[in-house]
């Protein structure tokens, strides 16, 4: 059960255009690979009666007969009910079906497919592009998270490349795509630059600043942790609310734990962490 | 003559002849260089005067030498297209270099410059020689014939060459049982025969929204 | 050897007892084992004189130090990572450019205005980032960032090479830098302003250039 690269090797070089002097390969509705990506940036989804649901805004050309729906009408309602398990933001969401082949593209970010077989994977919401409907897609309790569960492709987005990671690691928040198959994502203080007499002073003063590695994601156990190659994040897509209950992380009902309580303050501004930790 | 160092970066070997370059895209050279700046981008007054009307901005230097010059242009990948008597159809910022002897003008797409509200009017490049295309993210090249027209989002689409015909197509109902949604998106439908290029990313449009 | 790039845009560096590293705050993507992310308020070795030139060179780029056993990844903004191997000579690169370096290297700053007199002062101004450059001397790695990636070009005494300051990302080598302009530049940019100019570099090195006339 682990998610892997949807090509095995290094996805899309094969679709480089040879550099220098052959020209650019020129592709057509026969040449373009099949659920498959094109190059580094652009993948493409071959329909054959079939659906995919995609992020709105991410299809970039397209060859054949597809139509693309808002997702939850009419016909497509079943699809909905067994595919999207959560009020997500329905209208972020279209729905290709028809015949012919699609490219999809996201800001000429890095662009991957992954299987998954009978697995799950749990992904930042804003790097999901697309999947078959044969997965399930479910919001995380990690809020800004979604989960995917079962067999079948989805495309995701990422600032540079991936680099998938064996736990035990400790990982930057912002770094941070996703993971499959890791019960333990949990968060890590640097006890040693908050605590003691000169962790003290710093927060008093706001001398020596932070180094802004001060709060990691900590992941152990058995599985694989996705990363991207920078810090800089993709900006969020919406998951949808939860529902107002006491115990349910981010939904702001009393008992649940607030959506700021686990993010990292602003460098000097460690504000409830210096609280937690006594000073 | 045209080499690409990486992707994102053009290196013209020159001998004494001239490449029409867009402003400030120069990032290094040896050798001995001159710059000239061209007004209009380069076809004399009446292609100034056509601009001032149809707001193709495009500021073009003439650079002249011997040695080897380099350019870039924000990061941007770069694609070569090589004319053989054709004609090719160019954002008219999405245009980096191109030989001297190619002539530039600005043409009346219509259609597709309405829906990305930034002017009705497209940079032809026409002759025989070379020039160098930018792309956020490399370029896909897709073939346009009769049996295959194409679709394209309007963010995403940098140039076309050959016949093409284009129209307007709407193509998304958004039905959604929330009632949200409810605007359609528009792309480009490409038919003839010819090549599209496209880019895996998409300009802030108006309509484009699938 | 103590960074091995993972991919375009990410370094992998190993850290032991007593070989730490200097790192750009903040780029610590991830990491396996114990180690320690320390900030620098002195930016690196180099004492309180050069903590001034700092100050006036408005290079106190916040670096960190490094320390501890196991790997460390880095990554920064989403630009390109280059690393460059130093065997006893100078690099002189921009403080913001630099993304992890080892602690074997020395750290200083340069007036690079000094080699090219009263043109060589506009410089600074040229790319607007200071009259003052990094250098780093010695023997080890150092990852360098760039806006879409870097283009290596040599120099050699027979071939100068003119750069865009805005595009000029670092060089190393004996190499002397001074301000030209070329034949009809001025008049494209306008006069006056501080893109008139190139930086001309000639001897015998190397000079970085990235893909874009965008600073980082």
């Amino acid at each position: 059960m682990t998610a892997h690269s949807g090509q095995p090797g290094h996805p899309g070089q094969a679709g480089q255009p040879g550099r220098p002097g052959a020209g650019p390969v020129v592709y057509d509705p026969v040449t373009l690979p099949a659920d498959d990506n094109v190059n580094n940036y652009t993948f493409c989804v071959e329909l054959k009666g079939n659906e995919w649901f995609l992020q709105k805004g991410k299809m970039i050309a397209y060859y054949g007969a597809i139509e693309f729906n808002g997702i939850g009408h009419g016909r497509l309602d079943r699809l909905v009910r067994t595919s999207f398990h959560s009020p997500l933001h329905a209208s972020d969401w279209v729905v290709a079906s028809g015949s012919g082949k699609m490219l999809l593209a996201d800001r000429a970010f890095d662009v991957n497919s992954y299987d998954l077989d009978d697995g799950n994977l749990t992904i930042r919401s804003g790097n999901l592009l697309a999947f078959q409907p044969s997965l399930a897609l479910k919001q995380s309790i990690v809020p800004g998270f979604l989960t995917l569960i079962g067999t079948g492709r989805f495309v995701a987005a990422s600032n540079g490349p991936v680099v998938f990671m064996e736990p035990p690691i400790r990982v930057d928040p912002q770094a941070l795509v996703g993971w499959a198959d890791c019960p333990s994502p949990c968060h890590h203080y640097d006890h040693g630059y908050l605590t003691g007499v000169l962790g003290g002073l710093r927060a008093l003063t706001g001398l020596g600043g932070v180094s802004g590695e001060e709060h990691q994601f900590e992941f152990v156990g058995t599985g694989t942790v996705l990363l991207q190659s920078t810090e800089t994040l993709m900006p969020e897509q919406h998951t949808g609310a939860v529902p107002p209950e006491p115990g349910v992380p981010g939904s702001g009902a009393p008992g649940a734990a607030g959506p700021a309580a686990g993010l990292p303050r602003l460098p000097g501004q460690l504000g409830d962490l210096q609280r937690r930790f006594g000073l | 003559m045209f080499r690409l160092q990486g992707s994102k970066v053009l290196a013209v070997e020159m001998a004494g002849d001239a490449v029409k370059a867009k402003n400030g895209s120069m990032v290094a050279y040896d050798g001995q260089m001159a710059f000239k700046k061209l007004s209009g981008g380069g076809e004399g007054l009446r292609g100034m005067v056509t601009r001032r009307l149809t707001g193709e901005q495009m500021t073009v230097m003439e650079v002249r030498g011997h040695g080897t010059c380099w350019f870039a242009d924000r990061a941007s990948e770069i694609n070569l297209v090589t004319l053989q008597g054709d004609k090719l159809y160019v954002e008219a910022s999405n245009l980096l270099a191109t030989d001297a002897g190619l002539r530039t003008g600005t043409t009346f797409t219509g259609l597709r410059g309405a829906s990305q509200g930034n002017g009705l009017f497209t940079t032809t490049v026409e002759g025989h020689g070379q020039a160098a295309i930018t792309s956020d993210g490399p370029a896909v090249v897709l073939r346009v014939t009769p049996q295959y027209p194409l679709s394209v989002d309007p963010g995403a689409y940098v140039a076309h060459q050959g016949s093409l015909r284009q129209s307007f197509q709407s193509g998304v109902t958004f039905r959604t049982f929330l009632g949200e949604g409810g605007g359609e998106a528009f792309q480009i439908r490409f038919e003839g025969d010819g090549l599209v290029y496209v880019q895996p990313s998409e300009r802030n449009t108006i309509a484009g929204d699938v | 050897m103590a960074f091995r790039e993972i991919n375009s845009k990410m370094v992998e560096a190993t850290v032991a007892p007593g070989q730490r590293l200097f790192s750009q705050r903040g780029a610590m993507l991830a990491y396996r084992g114990e180690v320690t992310f320390t900030p620098n308020v002195r930016g690196g070795q180099g004492g309180v004189m050069s903590m001034i030139g700092r100050r006036l060179a408005n290079e106190d780029t916040p670096l960190m130090t490094v320390e501890g056993s196991g790997t460390v990844f880095f990554g920064h903004g989403g630009h390109h990572v280059h690393v460059v191997r130093l065997t006893g000579d100078t690099l002189y690169v921009e403080a913001d450019r630099l993304l992890a370096f080892e602690g074997t290297l020395r750290q200083g700053t340069v007036f690079l205005g000094s080699q090219g007199g009263v043109m060589g002062m506009v410089r600074g101004q040229v790319s607007g980032q200071g009259l003052f450059t990094t250098t780093l001397q010695g023997h080890g790695a150092v990852a360098v960032m760039a806006h879409g990636g870097v283009i290596e070009l040599p120099i050699t005494p027979q071939r100068p090479v003119h750069v865009d300051p805005q595009a000029y990302v670092a060089h190393h080598g004996d190499v002397h830098n001074r301000l030209t302009t070329a034949l009809g530049w001025r008049d494209m940019v306008g006069r006056g302003s501080g893109e008139a100019f190139q930086l001309e570099l000639s001897g015998s090195g190397v000079v970085f250039v990235q893909a874009s006339e965008e600073k980082l």
